[in-house]
């Protein structure tokens, strides 16, 4: 299924940080790098979240990949920076191939670049969660979406998996499970409508 | 942060995190959340959720109606599971002990036939204390499972609580099943 591309923010920021960064090299603009580095890493993280289920891989994975991203632009070996996020997408995807066959560059790659890295103020982390107040969130919930929820985000099962276990169809847990986190985004305030906001 | 001029539906993120969708439209949705700060912040979310419920629930902080096949999961996983099953009818001495993860209660039931399930709480004492709608259940495991937070029953010293299971349609409601735990405080 196609999807449009998001034409209007189209990264045109991030590749704006890249083409300062190769303008000054071999100099370094520490706030543009530290500024990439906060807006990217997180999608990195993201993405080696969803790929290798591992909170401390993922997090390694978006060190790597923005350490060899900020190496290649000071280096100019980055021909097009207005494509920066389609690079930083395309060594996440290595890297994750890699770690699976077992290469892990992580720690070549740190003992190579250390000096490199930016503060950790930059880590990009937007999303951190008070557990009472998920807890209360959760706890308003009712009683089937509460355990659909359990099973797919705690058990990480798909919707096919809890729904043989809940005595319901697929497409009906998509439902529920689209319904329930709609119902946590608005309590925890993450969505425009907070009428379901708890504190 | 640029908002999205065409932002990946919810539903879909959510499919993408649970690897339910093609791997060609897989790709798709990652060329846009490497260049949309909005659609990736909205990801985070779904991921700081899945983060937290993990946490939360091993804190014992959560209680829910849970599947037999989820409880034999997270006891495979090395958690503590205390485990009373009960008969219709039947009642059950009840506790926590300090090494517990998690207590279930196992309520047996003939639900063949039943479409809406509802759990009434009672205490003895005061009368109903909390009606859970709509439970989810699996007819062929004759059973419900209950299970309280365990940070909530660690609180507490002694109770004595009443569980009903009632099979609800448009024309009735009809209980198949009373179930009483007498928590006592772990000795010692």
């Amino acid at each position: 299924m196609p999807y449009p591309s998001p034409k209007e923010s189209a990264g045109a920021d991030e590749a704006a940080l890249a083409r300062r960064i190769m303008a000054v090299a071999p100099s370094r603009d520490r706030d543009a790098e530290g500024e990439l580095y906060r807006r990217l890493a997180p999608r990195v993280r993201l993405y080696g979240l969803k790929h290798l289920r591992d909170a401390a891989a993922a997090a390694d994975l978006a060190q790597d990949v923005l350490l060899m991203t900020l190496q290649r632009l000071r280096s100019g070996e980055i021909r097009e920076p207005d494509r920066v996020a389609s690079f930083v997408l395309g060594t996440s995807r290595q890297m994750v191939i890699d770690r699976r066959r077992g290469e892990t560059r992580h720690q070549r790659i740190l003992t190579t670049f250390a000096a490199d890295l930016p503060p950790s103020e930059f880590s990009g982390d937007r999303y951190v969660l008070d557990n009472a107040r998920l807890r209360r969130c959760l706890e308003v919930l009712p009683e089937r979406e509460r355990t659909i929820v359990l099973l797919s985000f705690y058990d990480e099962r798909s919707a096919a998996d809890v729904g043989s276990e809940v005595g319901l169809s697929a497409a009906n847990v998509r439902v529920v499970r689209h319904r329930s986190i709609e119902r946590l985004r608005r309590c925890l305030g993450w969505s425009g409508d907070d009428s379901e906001r708890v504190r | 942060m640029n908002p999205c001029a065409a932002p990946l539906p919810i539903e879909r993120l959510i499919e993408y995190w649970f690897d339910e969708i093609a791997r060609d439209e897989d790709s798709v949705i990652e060329e846009h959340l490497f260049i949309c700060a909005a659609c990736s912040a909205r990801l985070q979310q779904l991921a700081a959720i899945s983060a937290g419920i993990k946490q939360v629930v091993a804190a014992g902080d959560f209680g829910a109606i849970l599947t037999g096949p989820f409880v034999t999961r997270l006891k495979q996983a090395g958690l503590r599971v205390r485990e009373y099953r009960v008969p219709p009818g039947g009642s059950v001495l009840c506790t926590i002990a300090p090494q517990d993860d998690l207590v279930v209660g196992r309520l047996r039931a003939s639900l063949g036939g039943v479409g809406r399930l509802d759990v009434v709480i009672h205490d003895p004492a005061d009368g109903a204390l909390a009606r859970l709608e709509d439970v989810p259940f699996n007819a062929e495991a004759g059973e419900v499972i209950f299970a309280p937070g365990a940070a909530y029953l660690r609180t507490l010293d002694t109770l004595s609580q009443c569980l009903e299971l009632v099979a609800v349609t448009e024309a009735d409601a009809r209980v198949i099943g009373k179930y009483t735990f007498n928590h006592h405080r772990y000795p010692g």
